[in-house]
């Protein structure tokens, strides 16, 4: 035998419903322009290879307040024939490329010098926000791509580089007064879940690898 | 001056470390409005004799500040 269900459970269940997506609507009104284009770019170089979003914009996806027009993103050493392949799927979605439209310049000229390219909206004629492509030059890199990590504080679907790397990254090699303040803010944020040693042991490699390389160049 | 400014940087991440759900719209009109500003700055440029050719150049000089912040 059955009992009819009582009226406080649909109740219950909608109002459940309704303060979900209460909340999800408040979180899509509140992604910034700079939130949107991340996110449609990450989703689509998602599909084709690994990379990271690093340096300033994890800082403001974390509240930073202060601006800028572009984005950090370094891409796992891929083959010409993949980059070719992502550089279409971008462009089939509304991207472009501010230096070149021919993906293999793009690759020979630019990313293996390790050089930079830059994707803007086509839609917004060249203008900001900006997504600086590069590929990983070395160890460093490397593991930062390894240790990606999504980062629910910032409830973007991108993956970024670690807290750590982008702490020690910002106090050892970039150090501007920008850099300085974004690492203390992200040290406030995470202040109880920072590994000191991690960051300690990333400086010594960035003392090693990168300092060291770039006296020599 | 400087000492106050790192006041109000750890003040504002203290904030946004205690109010998870709502320092995202108090500062999204901040950060749009520096990429509306700057696009419609630039759309302007570009209408403007040699615009566009300031415009490659600030983008240049722009990637060339920021390889050399990283060599610093």
């Amino acid at each position: 035998m059955s009992f009819p269900t009582p009226r406080i459970y649909y109740f219950r269940k909608y109002y459940k419903l309704a303060s979900s997506l209460k909340i999800m609507k408040r979180e899509i009104e509140d992604k910034t322009i700079l939130d949107k284009f991340a996110e449609q770019f990450c989703s689509i170089v998602e599909r084709h290879c690994k990379y990271i979003v690093c340096s300033g914009f994890v800082a403001i996806a974390h509240g930073r307040s202060r601006g800028t027009e572009d984005i950090d993103m370094i891409l796992e050493r891929v083959k010409e024939e993949n980059f070719i392949e992502l550089h279409e799927d971008l462009v089939k979605n509304g991207f472009v490329c501010v230096q070149s439209d021919d993906p293999k310049i793009l690759f020979k000229e630019y990313l293996t010098k390790k050089g930079s390219i830059r994707y803007v909206w086509k839609d917004e004629g060249f203008f900001p926000p900006e997504m600086e492509v590069k590929l990983a030059k070395d160890e460093l890199d490397n593991e930062q791509i390894k240790n990606r990590i999504k980062l629910p504080l910032t409830k973007l679907n991108i993956y970024f580089s670690s807290i750590e790397n982008n702490i020690a990254f910002k106090e050892e090699l970039l150090r501007s007064d920008k850099d300085m303040e974004d690492a203390r803010h992200l040290r406030i944020i995470y202040k109880e879940k920072i590994d000191e040693n991690e960051i300690n042991r990333i400086k010594e490699k960035i003392k090693k690898i990168r300092i060291k390389n770039e006296r020599i160049a | 001056m400087r000492e106050s400014h790192n006041e109000q940087v750890e003040r504002w991440a203290e904030y946004v470390k205690n109010n998870p759900d709502k320092w995202k719209s108090r500062l999204k009109p901040f950060l749009d409005s520096q990429i509306i500003i700057a696009r419609r700055f630039y759309k302007k440029l570009a209408e403007t004799e040699q615009g566009k050719e300031k415009i490659n150049e600030l983008r240049k000089s722009a990637t060339a500040n920021y390889s050399a912040e990283k060599r610093a």
